[in-house]
């Protein structure tokens, strides 16, 4: 086997790897407080992306009803990609009081909320179109100005390139991630988390306001979410309202597989799927796509808790 | 708390408001007046004359759509500024197919029996056509499909037609201008986009051009989705098998970031493009590394025509840009052979006087008279099936001005 | 019409498994296999000159739903096992695998699909295929009715309240489970057989994990606890958007209203599904024992 085309399969595995696995944590962070999977996570994902776009003094073109729009301003692009990320994070608190927070006082199923966060999905994603249209929006590349478009990790004679801003999202990932599961697993609001997951009711009999962590949580998700977004923006550029709507399915699969509401099985999945993706051999492309489904299939059937996850306990 | 609504005596009542008034919507859904027109209808009176415009306004779909609009609505204004048929104004009707077949059969149906207009151009994907078209074929309603390029479209019925040349005449004599380039070539690779049917189609063209007329190695065939925005693992493969050419199939987003990602990890030789790359969207994505890119067209922004330049005059009006995508191009041709065919019905006989099903007829047939069209594509005619004869196909390489912005250059006319 | 009526088999094909309190997303991955064999049956195996028999197709339909019946069987008895949204994913998976085949394989045309699939109508503007999807329709409930009602939807039901109850008490939950599976996938690809006639073309875009939601959608939103919701909730979910078209259509509204009912069609239909989650937990059509028993209590 060829070590050097092993080591760029690797390396493309692990950078697309952190971007579903840092998508999945979207998903991952209100599924282990609220056991409910939100929809419209992608749809924030996306915003963010916009968010920055539009804060960077990018123009919208001139299909939507904002056509030819553009701020008076325009904001360098760390401090862009943050407020746009702050932004994303805000819709998703909004998204929790509209949305979520109405069916859980009334203790609605929990499936129920998953419908309601499909109906907030398809709003987002169209009323990006009604505003801005299905154009395609590019970051200009001066943003990583000074950077090569890619980095060789081989030699002159055997070039083993890797894209530069795979290497950004790569690093970028790995800091949210730890970030992320230092927070829950070493801080007090970490901890006051993990009790409203493990009983909502004692939590708050034990003094823990549910309603502002539950929001907090939300921000979280829409924060890294809208960050994720940029960054993947950045790396492909955004292709229309429905670019995020593409993660959503893999990071569904991703936090199946890792097991649901583990964070650090999240990043297994997430990394997981990206490396099997990435090693589909050549001549059997065409059924990329199908592979982390079959690897998901497979994993459940072996272990229906997901690698990661706590072993269900049944009722009795 | 009370957590049940199920208490709740209301909810009974509020449900049967909710259901009764999903069926008032369900009514006005299918109310819809059949079809058949007792005269009097905007096409025989003095009233404009109605032609829907039937496309992807929404879903994922829009991307293309909403450049189809923009040449419906350029075409519009225009034909109206001029006198529209013989002193009548046009008037078209957007019915919004959305992505689905499902969307595409519906939209059909309003036009042709709620708006009763005199012919269809629509719908956006040729997997939509197989399902609708049928539809206005029954009705014996023109359709002019303005991007269906998939084979078997034409053939749907007899009122079926389109302006857009089927794949298998545009694609190869990009490959030839490559040859011009590099006399070298040996080993050519393939992408294509798996889930979309033109792109699929148009590879298949290619790799039988690469193989069976240039007689050259086909080295290998990645394959990718529309909806990919990774393609680091397929480029891999792409650049490992050391192709002198790589033809890539797929759609503005998709095939512009294969383009991208290709560069950026290193590949220095010739590429291709096919027809989905002609679109000044591909500019933003791949920016600098558009450069050099071949690509095969149907419509060329560059071509010396009085119809072409007021076109584009058109579009600048609107878009502030001189660049008008293909598909724009093809939208605003389809309205406006359906123009040219109804003027010259008129001129014979007086519209006014007809009955909308009689309007219906003599327009499907003038178009299949086999008359010339002078449109922004070049001069065009139908054959006895619908099918296009188009005199022009170009192919153009990319040279990027600055940042997002591009030109085509015309390399080659055939 | 016709949409709608398929739209309304389709959910109870989801309602089946939800009966023993299973959450399988595959409908779409059975219909679109239904389709296919449809498909490829009447245009590639039998050759007809003028209209389609209709018997034909609904030997297709049978041939189509009895596949997906053995091959729900191979599927279901290890998928079942699995819980809640987990069974979901792996159904969503299967789904998402079908479709990567059918783009992939020669045999189904790739994304072109297959097109030109004979019709069994001379005029075809497809109202007449209410002839053969509203009788389907009707069988498909009445069987739901009667099922419910009979010692094996009893089963199904007590597995859905308590799975570890019912096996104490003899019901066998994993055949019971794979059976309702079963059921919703023959009906699935019944209805996808159909489809494919009404659509004249088939491709793999019919069956695809937004599919799987929406149907998912259509029980929920319509009440998951009676057979009627499923329908009513496809129904309805099905013509919004062309009531919403027929509506900003009627030539009175002021220009501002009728653009933005036209261009925000689907911003007002995502809205109206978040609404309708709000105020109708239970869904449109609300259980009735529940309620009983809620006063009761009260």
């Amino acid at each position: 086997m060829d070590i050097g085309l092993t080591f760029q399969q690797l390396l493309n595995g692990l950078s697309i790897g952190c971007v579903y696995a840092i998508f999945a944590l979207g998903y991952t962070l209100i599924f282990s407080i609220l056991r409910i999977i939100n929809f419209a996570h992608a749809s924030v994902f996306t915003l963010g992306a916009y968010f920055t776009y539009f804060l960077i003094g990018g123009k919208f073109g001139f299909n939507g009803l904002l056509s030819n729009g553009q701020l008076p301003f325009a904001l360098p692009f760390l401090i862009a990609l943050v407020v746009g990320a702050v932004l994303a994070g805000l819709v998703s608190m909004a998204i929790e009081q509209l949305a979520f927070k109405p069916l859980r006082n009334r203790g609605a199923d929990p499936l129920l909320t998953l419908v309601s966060s499909l109906g907030v999905a398809i709003v987002v994603v169209n009323v990006i179109q009604y505003l801005v249209g299905a154009e395609i929006y590019a970051f200009p590349s001066s943003v990583l100005s000074g950077l090569p478009a890619a980095v060789n990790f081989g030699n002159a004679d055997r070039a083993i390139p890797i894209r530069t801003i795979q290497i950004v999202i790569l690093a970028v990932s790995v800091v949210i991630m730890i970030g992320l599961t230092l927070l829950v697993e070493r801080t007090r609001t970490g901890k006051a988390l993990k009790a409203i997951a493990e009983d909502a009711t004692v939590a708050g009999l034990l003094g823990i306001n549910a309603d502002r962590l539950i929001m907090a949580t939300f921000f979280l998700s829409g924060f890294v979410g809208g960050l994720a977004g940029t960054l993947v923006g950045l790396s492909v550029s955004i292709a229309g309202p429905y670019f995020g709507i593409a993660f959503g399915l893999k990071g569904l699969a991703v936090i199946v597989l890792g097991g649901l509401g583990s964070i650090p099985g999240s990043i297994l999945g997430g990394l997981l799927i990206g490396l099997a993706e990435a090693f589909v051999p050549s001549s059997a492309i065409a059924i990329k796509e199908a592979v982390p489904f079959a690897i998901l299939f497979l994993v459940l059937i072996v272990r229906p808790q997901g690698l990661m996850g706590r072993s269900l306990v049944q009722k009795v | 708390m009370r957590q049940h609504q199920t208490f709740n005596p209301k909810l009974r009542e509020r449900t049967v408001a909710v259901v009764s008034a999903a069926g008032l919507l369900l009514l006005a859904a299918c109310g819809a007046p059949t079809a058949g027109a007792p005269g009097g209808s905007g096409a025989t009176s003095g009233e404009p004359i109605p032609i829907c415009f039937s496309v992807a306004q929404t879903s994922n779909t829009a991307l293309l759509g909403q450049d189809q609009v923009v040449g419906a609505k350029i075409a519009e204004k225009y034909f109206n500024d001029k006198g529209g048929v013989n002193g009548r104004p046009i008037k078209l009707f957007y019915e919004d197919t959305a992505g689905d077949e499902n969307g595409a059969i519906n939209a059909f149906q309003n036009c042709i029996n709620k708006d009763k207009v005199v012919g269809i151009v629509g719908p956006t994907l040729s997997q939509q056509a197989f399902a609708a078209d049928k539809i206005a074929d029954a009705a014996k309603v023109p359709v002019l499909g303005p991007s269906n390029t998939a084979a078997g479209i034409p053939q749907i019925g007899e009122y079926v037609s389109r302006v857009s040349a089927p794949v298998a005449v545009v694609a190869p004599n990009a490959v030839r201008e490559a040859l011009k380039q590099n006399a070298n070539i040996k080993n050519v690779a393939v992408a294509f986009a798996q889930n979309d049917a033109f792109s699929k189609s148009e590879t298949g063209t290619f790799q039988k051009t690469v193989t069976e007329t240039f007689k050259l190695n086909l080295v290998t065939v990645q394959t990718f989705q529309t909806t990919d925005t990774d393609f680091t693992t397929q480029a891999t493969n792409l650049i490992n098998s050391k192709p002198e050419l790589i033809i890539i199939s797929g759609l503005a987003a998709d095939g512009g970031n294969l383009v991208k990602q290709l560069r950026e990890l290193g590949y220095k030789g010739l590429m291709i493009g096919g027809n989905g790359f002609n679109t000044t969207q591909v500019f933003p994505v791949c920016q600098a590394q558009c450069d050099g890119l071949i690509i095969a067209q149907a419509y060329a922004p560059g071509l010396d025509s009085a119809i072409n330049k007021d076109f584009i005059a058109g579009y600048d009006a609107e878009k502030k840009s001189k660049l008008p995508p293909q598909l724009t191009a093809q939208a605003f041709t389809a309205v406006q052979v359906f123009v040219d065919s109804l003027k010259a019905i008129d001129t014979k006989t007086k519209l006014s006087g007809m009955q909308l099903a009689d309007i219906r007829t003599a327009l499907n047939q003038q178009m299949l008279l086999g008359g010339k069209y002078d449109t922004p594509l070049g001069p065009i005619s139908f054959d006895k099936e619908g099918e296009i004869n188009q005199g022009k196909f170009y192919v153009a390489q990319v040279k990027m001005t600055s940042g997002t912005e591009g030109n085509f250059n015309i390399i080659g006319t055939y | 019409m016709v949409a709608m009526v398929l739209a309304a088999t389709l959910a109870l094909s989801l309602y089946l498994p939800l009966m023993s309190g299973q959450l399988s997303l595959a409908t779409p991955g059975f219909y679109a296999i239904g389709g296919y064999v449809a498909a490829i049956l009447s245009t590639k195996v039998i050759h007809v000159t003028g209209p389609y028999p209709i018997p034909l197709i609904l030997g297709e339909m049978i041939l189509a739903g009895a596949g997906c019946g053995v091959l729900a069987v191979l599927i279901g008895v290890p998928a079942l096992r699995l819980r809640g949204v987990y069974l979901a994913l792996a159904t969503i998976a299967f789904v998402e695998i079908v479709r990567v085949l059918s783009l992939t394989v020669e045999f189904t045309g790739g994304a072109i699909g297959i097109f030109n699939i004979p019709q069994p109508f001379v005029t075809a503007n497809g109202i007449e295929y209410l002839l053969i999807a509203l009788p389907m329709l009707i069988c498909a409930a009445l069987f739901v009715y009667r099922l419910e009602r009979i010692g094996v939807g009893r089963a199904l039901v007590a597995i859905r309240e308590d799975e570890l109850a019912a096996d104490a008490v003899g019901i066998n939950p994993t055949r019971y489970k794979v059976l309702s599976f079963a059921m919703g996938a023959m009906l699935a690809g019944a209805v996808g057989a159909l489809s494919a006639h009404f659509l004249n073309t088939w491709n793999a875009r019919q069956g695809t994990f937004d599919a799987s939601i929406a149907v998912l959608a259509f029980v929920l939103i319509g009440g998951s606890r009676s057979f009627v919701g499923p329908i009513v909730g496809a129904m309805v979910l099905t013509a919004l958007p062309e009531g919403l078209r027929a509506v900003a259509g009627i030539g009175e509204l002021p220009v501002w209203l009728a653009t933005l009912l036209r261009d925000g069609r689907v911003i007002i239909y995502g809205l109206l599904i978040v609404i309708c989650t709000l105020n109708f937990p239970q869904g449109l059509i609300a259980p009735r024992q529940p309620v009983r028993k809620a006063v009761k209590s009260s």
